[in-house]
């Protein structure tokens, strides 16, 4: 490991365990010496999604997918600049965004998951971490860090294809995993079926995240996973798109779940409220997104390439 | 082809500071104001804001888009909040009605009703406060900050060269992006395609945009093959870099650099003992009989 990796991470371990002091020891001494729900806790949680991709880094870096050359430095701006517009054009806020059954239309999340399957997990990570950085500037949403560390690890476990030389077993074991994570979404969601879905709104009708979560957001994980995993077996010959949904799915449901959980800290949430009022109504919506743009845009970028030579 | 943000020279305040020191400022403003719900300490904020936008030289003419998008906003979320009191929730318990607006109609034998207490509108005033500060000195940076200067600035700031860079060129894609999106939405239109009334349920609808969106990421890779190329030739990340344009920070600049500090080291000291929480004033809930 490089010096300069070893101070940045020696940095972050330290402001880590610097507020993990104060924490436990200051809350120990002083009753009113404790973090603010909202605020510090954010950039604790910035802190941990860092030390998570460095971790990540440290065990694979001996494989060439972190690799970045021009062409990475290249494609990680196009790919941050291309999520930031989208994320702004599609928030609602600029065009009237069509909902079906509490799920917005919100397909800007393909961006970072194809950039890291086509360009590898470095430009994943920056695509999704600074995208989302810029698409937040963008509309005056302030800072919500976790989440930018949150959509910077959908894109980069989405490179971590890249990693496996043989795709059909990188496949099986992500749908595994991923059948896991769906499945447990969908008992949390069957447990507290009158939780109110906190990502939707809709002024006309009154409706400020506070909505009963229907069945189709709640269980919008499993269509998901049903519809990717429909993708992958009728897309069976083209493995480059099977494998690009199935570790975008993959990718999706880690790094949203990250972001929820860390808002169960961040904002006081119970766990029931972070899973089924946040991470399946932002998770499931997502997954859907991907399994129809992503094999679009996977297609498109073999025909460029077909045609440029690259 | 780029386009660019309306940066332009001026003789302001923000623009008399190095870009590098007033990112750190500007960051340091940021977790400030993300730290309190206390109005006695977001006013401060919101004057540092003012001042800074007062100041900035912007003329309304050239910023009136970006203007009315963030006070729609804006007055959109304090709205929200205040009619239906979400997001105060996690900050107060109890709630000292001062009123009860009832709609003088009704909607299939429900009539809407407003309960205004003090905590809410509290809350409401506090968060447009917020939200306002912090909108305001983010949308000022596109318009004072020297495009020329972007990849120096960020390698200032302790990015390392590569990163830097695709910084700079992120910033820089953002509008062209943006345009390259109308340019792709005009032709698609032309060609009697509607975003405004697409059709079906909700796989057809992520299925129609895909005319959209693919032309434009495609045509962004395709075009990159130039900048990688020019980047290649003049050998790009091959050793250390060196920029064009140096900075050098100032006497100013060391003085702004201390004050966001200070300025963010004080709010984490208040926030820790128990000052950020929501303020309602004392006076306010004796009128209101609590």
């Amino acid at each position: 490991m490089d010096r300069r990796l070893i101070s940045v991470v020696g940095a972050l371990v330290a402001v880590l365990v610097f507020f993990l002091l104060i924490v436990w020891i200051g809350g120990a001494i002083n009753d009113s010496l404790k973090l603010d729900e909202t605020a510090l806790l954010r950039f604790l949680f910035v802190i941990i999604g860092l030390l998570i991709v460095f971790g990540v880094y440290w065990f694979t870096r001996s494989s060439g997918v972190w690799e970045v050359g021009t062409r990475q430095v290249v494609y990680m701006a196009i790919g941050a600049a291309l999520y930031a517009v989208f994320s702004y054009l599609f928030n609602g806020t600029v065009f009237a965004v069509p909902s079906v059954s509490q799920v917005a239309l919100r397909p800007a999340i393909a961006i970072p998951m194809f950039f890291g399957y086509a360009f590898g997990p470095a430009v994943g990570f920056f695509t999704g971490a600074v995208g989302n950085m810029f698409g937040d500037a963008l509309t005056g949403f302030g800072l919500s860090p976790q989440w930018s560390v949150g959509n910077g690890l959908v894109g980069m476990i989405a490179g971590m294809a890249q990693l496996f030389p043989n795709k059909k077993k990188g496949i099986n074991v992500v749908l595994i995993v991923s059948a896991v994570l769906a499945a447990i979404g969908v008992l949390f969601y069957a447990l507290n079926t009158g939780q109110a879905n906190m990502m939707f709104f809709d002024p006309d009708q009154g409706i400020f995240g506070d909505a009963t979560i229907t069945w189709f957001a709640g269980l919008s994980v499993l269509i998901g996973f049903v519809l990717v995993l429909i993708v992958r077996f009728a897309f069976g010959q083209n493995i480059d798109v099977a494998s690009a949904v199935t570790w975008s799915m993959l990718g999706n449901l880690l790094g949203i779940g990250f972001a929820a959980i860390s808002d169960i800290w961040i904002n006081g949430f119970p766990l029931a409220v972070a899973i089924v009022g946040e991470f399946l109504p932002a998770a499931g919506p997502n997954l859907i997104f991907a399994a129809i743009l992503v094999p679009i845009l996977v297609a498109a970028y073999a025909a460029v390439q077909r045609q440029t030579g690259r | 082809m780029l386009v660019t943000w309306r940066y332009r020279p001026r003789r302001s305040l923000i623009q008399s500071f190095d870009p590098r020191a007033w990112l750190i400022f500007f960051f340091c403003f940021m977790a400030s104001s993300l730290m309190f719900w206390d109005l006695r300490f977001l006013l401060p904020l919101l004057l540092i804001a003012l001042v800074t936008i007062l100041t900035s030289g912007i003329t309304w003419r050239e910023s009136r888009r970006a203007w009315l998008f963030i006070g729609g906003f804006v007055l959109f979320f304090a709205l929200l909040t205040f009619l239906t009191g979400r997001g105060g929730v996690e900050h107060y318990a109890q709630e000292h009605l001062i009123t009860t607006l009832r709609a003088p109609f009704t909607l299939l034998g429900w009539r809407p009703r407003v309960d205004v207490t003090v905590e809410r509108t509290m809350f409401a005033c506090s968060q447009l406060v917020r939200v306002f500060s912090v909108a305001s000195m983010t949308i000022l940076i596109p318009y004072s900050l020297d495009p020329t200067l972007y990849g120096i600035t960020f390698r200032g700031l302790g990015l390392p060269d590569k990163i830097a860079y695709a910084m700079e060129l992120t910033m820089r894609f953002i509008p062209t992006y943006a345009r390259d999106f109308q340019l792709t939405l005009d032709a698609q239109r032309a060609r009697g395609y509607e975003l405004e009334k697409l059709r079906g349920g909700l796989f057809a609808q992520v299925r129609k945009l895909a005319p959209l969106i693919v032309p434009v990421t495609i045509h962004a890779i395709a075009a990159s093959e130039d900048i990688i190329d020019a980047m290649d030739l003049r050998a790009f990340g091959v050793g250390p870099r060196t920029w064009l344009q140096q900075l050098r920070y100032r006497r100013r600049d060391r003085v702004l650099i201390v004050l966001a500090v200070m300025l963010v080291v004080a709010s984490a000291a208040l926030s820790l003992v128990g000052y950020s929480r929501l303020w309602v004033p004392a006076w306010a809930l004796a009128w209101a009989g609590g």
